[in-house]
């Protein structure tokens, strides 16, 4: 072990500005509706003391929490020691770490220090960010987790006692990924779902209010707060200009928050990891491996196929009751970047083999179309010509986008892979592999046991994922084949 | 990568030991009679709720029952949804049970609306028994097995307490390996 990493360490002495500008933040987040408040009343010159006061508060917090922050490896684990009033000692067993990522806010990227965070699969809250390290010991760090991450590996490759490899040889065998330009940028920012973003922004403005603006804050981290409040107010106004304005704004919002998350996005395929950096204000470096991803999803609508384009979702695993786990977004996936993944992750998808193929039954297709052409019912309260014509035109409709989603539902499965695609308009292809499953579920209600008729639900790690309406003899084949391939992938472990 | 090298795809899918040839052993017969008390205390409740204005008629000195002259819609209702969630926990119970082979489980529920859940042991991170202090008073444990991500757990309720015993300490030897 690298004895640097031993010895109980205190962050970079600049990480106390750092902290204290991460404290300021918080504070200002949370009292800016006082301090509103309080500029409405009868206000005297000294009652603006206040507000130097909470900051040398805040600095002086900062301080004494830098001081107490200390963090060591020791023979299987991270330890970090933190906290003011209560002291904790944090271990983190290296097997549990899901992911080790270096991040650069623009304080960092100021003084040339680098932020990195360890996630886990534990109880949510328990992933641990130093915010203060010189780049080459975070490097460092973040090669000798990564080492350290899969447990014991055969071939002995783990270097150990000279220390660590230079971080720039790490990966010799990487394969460039996707790596974006301007051009990659305005079209992956362009064909973003505009109107999400500017309710984003609207939600981002409301969530002020109520302090939970952080589920929404890792949607679009880093985007400056009034171009959000812009982008909000806008949202609420529902006259036609105002819609004409929240659609620039949308599109607007799309682009700035593309551009501040996947700036100078690069990423590459080692042989047995994904590493990608990207990002401008907050500039964040992965390290996945393999082995932690449960779950990759290729995602696209029309716009973005006809760039050829599609969104992948790479999901760790989560925590107990489905919260947290890394995510990552990578844009502008082209069909050959999806190719070259998917041959690393899972290889018996090129291989060839399909095990089981499978497309739901018929009567999905009706049940879907049951279903949306209800609305046309409306037209029995007043039978008129004019009626009678749109509720035809809307059960053609129906009637046509219904069979393409029906059509749009396919299953494969290969030996360790299953691919679940669905959706005509928005695309999804779900990948999980079948060695990682937690548990395989069928499911049907009465009606449908009948018709030997039901859903399959593979639990993983990173969620559940079902495909419905599937016929039962091959569902009950497949939960077979699955158990045994978990099994066998398993090892020969019960006796 | 070893992992999905590791399995050969020449498998003969008709070979392959199947979940549906397990027999399920049924939970104690005590839980029935806890899950019909609950059944009966809720559909008491309900009925008393919705009964309300003519027992304020009755015996409370309420003179107004114009609020009551539709009674019997509420009260259809409700025996509807009574005979569907009676028949549930009825059928369902006969149904509810679980399996143990030799790398998973297996947990089957459910009439009206069915599931069969098979859990291999490897992925079991912990398992945990509970009571509440109505099934501590009938002797009844609730054992939760639980899995990466939490999407896989598993609540066998309603066992006899050495059933629940022995099932922990094969679970737990199964997944020690």
């Amino acid at each position: 072990m690298n004895p640097d990493l031993a010895v109980p360490t205190r962050q970079h002495p600049l990480g106390v500005i750092i902290l204290a500008t991460k404290f300021s933040w918080h504070v200002a987040k949370a009292g800016w509706p006082a301090l509103l408040g309080l500029s409405f009343g009868n206000i005297k010159w000294y009652h603006l003391l206040v507000v130097p006061a909470v900051f040398l508060v805040v600095g002086g917090f900062a301080f004494v929490y830098y001081l107490r922050f200390r963090f060591y490896v020791e023979a299987d684990a991270l330890i970090v020691e933190r906290g003011i009033f209560q002291r904790e000692r944090l271990q983190i067993p290296f097997e549990r770490i899901q992911a080790v990522q270096l991040f650069q806010g623009p304080i960092q990227q100021l003084f040339r220090l680098t932020g990195l965070r360890v996630d886990t699969a534990g109880s949510s809250g328990n992933e641990v960010e130093l915010v203060a390290v010189k780049l080459s010991e975070a490097e460092g760090l973040q090669q000798f987790l990564r080492s350290k991450m899969d447990g014991p590996r055969e071939g002995g490759g783990v270097q150990d006692a000279e220390g660590l490899p230079p971080p720039d040889t790490a990966l010799p065998e990487a394969d460039p990924l996707v790596s974006l330009g301007w051009a990659d940028l305005l079209k992956v920012g362009l064909s973003q779902n505009h109107i999400r973003s500017a309710f984003i922004g609207l939600a981002v403005v409301l969530s002020l209010f109520q302090g939970v603006e952080e589920q929404v804050s890792t949607w679009i981290a880093g985007l400056p707060t009034m171009a959000l409040a812009f982008a909000g107010l806008a949202a609420t106004a529902l006259i036609l200009p105002s819609l004409v304005l929240m659609m620039f704004v949308g599109v607007a919002t799309s682009v700035v928050s593309v551009i501040l998350r996947y700036w100078r996005l690069h990423s590459t395929l080692g042989e047995d990891s994904l590493s990608l950096q990207m990002g401008l204000l907050r500039r964040n470096v992965f390290e996945v491996p393999f082995q932690k991803i449960h779950l990759t999803e290729w995602k696209s609508n029309w716009l973005r196929r006809a760039l050829g384009y599609e969104t992948l979702r790479i999901q760790q695993a989560q925590a107990e009751g489905g919260r947290g786990g890394v995510r990552i977004f990578i844009p502008a996936m082209q069909a050959h970047h999806r190719a070259a993944m998917e041959e690393r992750l899972y290889p018996d998808i090129g291989a060839g083999e399909v095990v089981f193929d499978v497309v739901p039954a018929r009567r999905l297709r009706w049940i879907l179309f049951a279903l949306a052409a209800s609305p046309a019912l409306v037209v029995l309260s007043s039978p008129q010509v004019v009626n009678v014509l749109m509720g035809l035109l809307w059960l053609g409709f129906v009637f046509w986008t219904t069979g393409q989603r029906y059509s749009s539902l396919r299953m494969k499965v290969y030996c360790n892979a299953v691919v679940l695609e669905r959706g005509w308009f928005w695309r999804t292809r779900t990948v999980i592999k079948l060695s990682q499953l937690q548990g395989v579920e069928w499911k049907r209600h009465a009606l449908l046991e009948r018709r030997r008729i039901g859903h399959i639900v593979f639990h993983t790690a990173a969620g559940a994922e079902r495909f419905g309406y599937m016929d039962k003899g091959k569902a009950l084949a497949l939960r077979n084949f699955a158990l045994n391939q978990v099994h066998s992938a398993y090892g020969h472990g019960a006796d | 990568m070893e992992m999905s090298t590791m399995v050969n795809p020449e498998i003969n899918l008709s070979d392959l030991p199947d979940v549906e040839a397990v027999t399920f052993l049924p939970v104690s017969e005590k839980y029935r009679t806890m899950r019909l008390a609950l059944w009966g205390t809720v559909q008491l409740l309900l009925l008393a709720a919705l009964l309300s204005p003519y027992l304020l008629y009755r015996f409370g000195g309420e003179e107004d029952l114009a609020a009551f002259s539709q009674w019997w819609w509420p009260v259809a209702a409700q025996a509807v949804l009574a005979t569907l969630w009676g028949l549930e926990e009825w059928k369902g119970f006969q149904r509810r049970g679980y399996a143990v082979r030799d790398r998973d489980i297996t947990y089957r529920t459910g009439w009206l609306f069915r599931s069969t859940t098979t859990v291999p042991f490897g992925m079991i991170q912990h398992s945990e028994l509970s009571q509440g202090p109505v099934s501590r008073m009938m002797g009844l444990n609730h054992l939760k097995i639980f899995t990466a991500g939490g999407s896989g757990n598993l609540r066998i309720a309603g066992l006899a307490e050495e059933d629940a015993q022995t099932l922990r300490s094969v679970i737990e030897a199964r997944t020690r390996r």
